[in-house]
């Protein structure tokens, strides 16, 4: 059951469109990668999906409900959440302050919330009273992704999660990310590491020059010759 | 009252005054990341409009003023104060839904001049350059005070109102509100991603900032009984950033330490020197060289103030703490996700980055 409808989105920055004509879905309780060459508009379209850039053309649905238009801090509210790439967490505040900010995103009981978070992110409670800017790279990756959860979303937007991560911390952040989709979110990560998505991601989507050029279940999508269209030999595209 | 005590109540009046002024400054920059150029603007408003309020009818007094309402203290106050944030709410909804950092704080110095020009040269607004003076002393004629014994009264009062709104800041610091505020400081894209409407909080920090700036500017025309726009130059803000710059961004008690060290020992204390034979103005050019190396010293060697920004302790925090200080370690819930396996690759990577 999809959690997450875009239709025929096309937005960019100005005039001047980066993503055009996107149509993509994201399932309950799946993971669903977004793959492709650098600029071909993955992170533009994850921007579009919550407000930050605003869809030209197009339709986004978010548990049956439009959210094309609507101001970008209350899509959290209605159960989509987006972690950025970078500079994700609240440097000065707390790690237990940070998850305490995304739980007041949402009404009900925040405190039990965010022990049962913490009991999830186990060397997260260790750290809770530290500041997030001590935290590793990791680890503040883990942090956002944690915070994310706090507003307990139906369709977490993971924009290159692993980004600069080392291999062991890449295998836990992704060991998280499986157990997020097993809970019954939709996940849907932006990932340059092909493999890693390919490893863990039930759909696959390509994105090239701002095209959703290739899209299907992963077993299908492996079978294809990935790094011909990365080096911009594209092949016919396929579902 | 001896000359001496006058002047030590003088300076107490200053020094919780700053603080006034700095907690709100502080709302906004240290709380929430607004670089507020234009907040002395603020603090004038509240000024003028806490004078005008409390002077009768200006028919009659020489002077040229609106309102003239003959209000007594507090209302007369909190009226100024209100009103500096009618301002805040005015100039926010101009600037905060499209400008960002120092974009916003080029027009917002901008704003600072205007209304400095605009009440200078608007005489029938609040009496042009010569501003706003005989404002009445504030329960002078309850308590019978002398000119002399209204200095040590009214240095109280502001004590005691300091007292009052830093207990009401200390609130809102620790509260969500506050957390909140701390987080777009920090973030303002990734709060939003989260939820939070960014202007609504900005919006909301430059309100209680800028009340905060009235009853500040309040308090110092009551207290001398007159104002004028050479009291309120747009450098003046400057000041009460080094307040907080000094004192520790983000930390009340630091406010105090920083207006105690600029505000009072800088510059109020050596308006009380003797001058300098044959150069009269010559104190305030050192005092003024004085604040900037200050700044410099501060900035370079210790960033975050004398008194940082604390890291802020939850209530829920504590229950995992013996009194001992020793760290008590949860057992993990048998729902963890993050296998054992995980945590071994963690804290090899950490024991790698720190070696």
């Amino acid at each position: 059951m999809p959690a997450l409808i875009t239709e025929n989105i096309t937005a960019g920055y100005g005039r001047t469109p980066i993503i055009n004509d996107i149509s993509l879905s994201a399932d309950v309780g799946t993971i669903t990668a977004i793959i492709g060459p650098n600029g071909a508009g993955k992170s533009t379209y994850a921007k579009t999906l919550v407000g930050v850039l605003r869809a030209v053309t197009g339709r986004i649905v978010v548990n049956d409900l439009d959210i094309t238009k609507m101001p970008g801090h209350l899509i959290p509210r209605n159960g989509l959440v987006y972690v950025p790439q970078n500079e994700n967490v609240f440097t000065n505040l707390t790690v237990r302050e940070n998850l305490e900010v995304g739980g007041f995103a949402v009404r009900g009981n925040t405190d039990a919330r965010l022990e049962e978070i913490l009991d999830i992110f186990t060397d997260l409670k260790k750290a809770q009273g530290k500041k997030a800017g001590y935290l590793s790279g990791g680890q503040q990756n883990l942090l956002a992704i944690a915070r994310s959860l706090m507003v307990e979303p139906t369709v977490i937007v993971l924009d290159e999660p692993t980004a600069g991560l080392s291999p062991a911390y890449t295998d836990v952040v992704w060991n998280q990310i499986d157990l997020i989709a097993k809970s019954g979110t939709a996940v849907l990560v932006v990932e340059q590491n092909v493999e890693r998505a390919l490893a863990h991601a039930d759909f696959v989507h390509i994105f090239v020059a701002g095209s959703n050029h290739m899209h299907g279940p992963t077993s299908e999508i492996a079978k294809h010759d990935l790094a011909a269209i990365f080096l911009g030999r594209a092949e016919a595209t396929s579902s | 009252m001896p000359a001496f005590w006058y002047y030590v109540f003088t300076l107490i009046f200053f020094l919780f005054d700053y603080f006034i002024l700095a907690m709100g400054l502080n709302i906004q920059y240290g709380e929430t990341g607004i670089l507020n150029f234009a907040y002395i603007g603020f603090v004038a408003i509240g000024s003028y409009v806490t004078g005008a309020v409390s002077l009768p009818s200006s028919a009659g007094t020489g002077q040229q003023y609106i309102l003239g309402l003959s209000l007594p203290f507090p209302i007369n106050l909190i009226i100024g104060g209100l009103a500096a944030s009618a301002l805040a709410l005015f100039v926010a909804l101009i600037t905060l839904r499209r400008l960002r950092t120092d974009y916003l704080a080029m027009v917002l110095i901008s704003l600072s001049l205007v209304l400095w020009d605009l009440i200078n040269n608007y005489v029938r607004l609040f009496n042009g350059a010569d501003g706003l003076y005989n404002v009445p002393e504030p329960m002078a004629s309850v308590f019978k005070l002398t000119t002399n014994s209204f200095v040590p009264f009214f240095a109280g009062v502001t004590a005691a109102v300091a007292l009052i709104l830093w207990f009401l800041m200390s609130r809102i610091t620790r509260s969500p509100l506050g957390r909140t505020f701390r987080a777009i400081r920090d973030d303002a894209d990734v709060a939003a991603a989260l939820g939070k409407g960014v202007f609504r909080y900005q919006l909301t920090s430059m309100l209680i900032g800028a009340f905060y700036a009235g009853i500040g500017g309040g308090l110092i025309i009551q207290f001398g009984g007159s104002f004028n726009t050479s009291a309120w130059l747009p450098g003046e803000t400057f000041v009460i950033f080094a307040v907080i710059i000094v004192g520790g961004v983000g930390n009340n008690l630091g406010l105090l330490v920083g207006a105690l060290l600029v505000e009072t020992l800088l510059i109020h204390l050596p308006a009380f020197l003797p001058d300098i034979p044959g150069h009269p103005e010559l104190i305030q050019y050192i005092d003024a060289m004085l604040i900037g190396i200050l700044l410099m010293v501060m900035l370079w060697f210790r960033p975050q103030g004398m008194i940082p920004e604390r890291v802020r302790r939850s209530p829920l925090l504590s229950t995992f703490s013996k009194s001992d200080g020793q760290q008590v370690v949860v057992p993990t819930s048998p729902s963890s996700v993050m296998t054992a396996t995980d945590s071994a690759a963690l804290r090899n990577v950490d024991e790698k980055d720190e070696s």
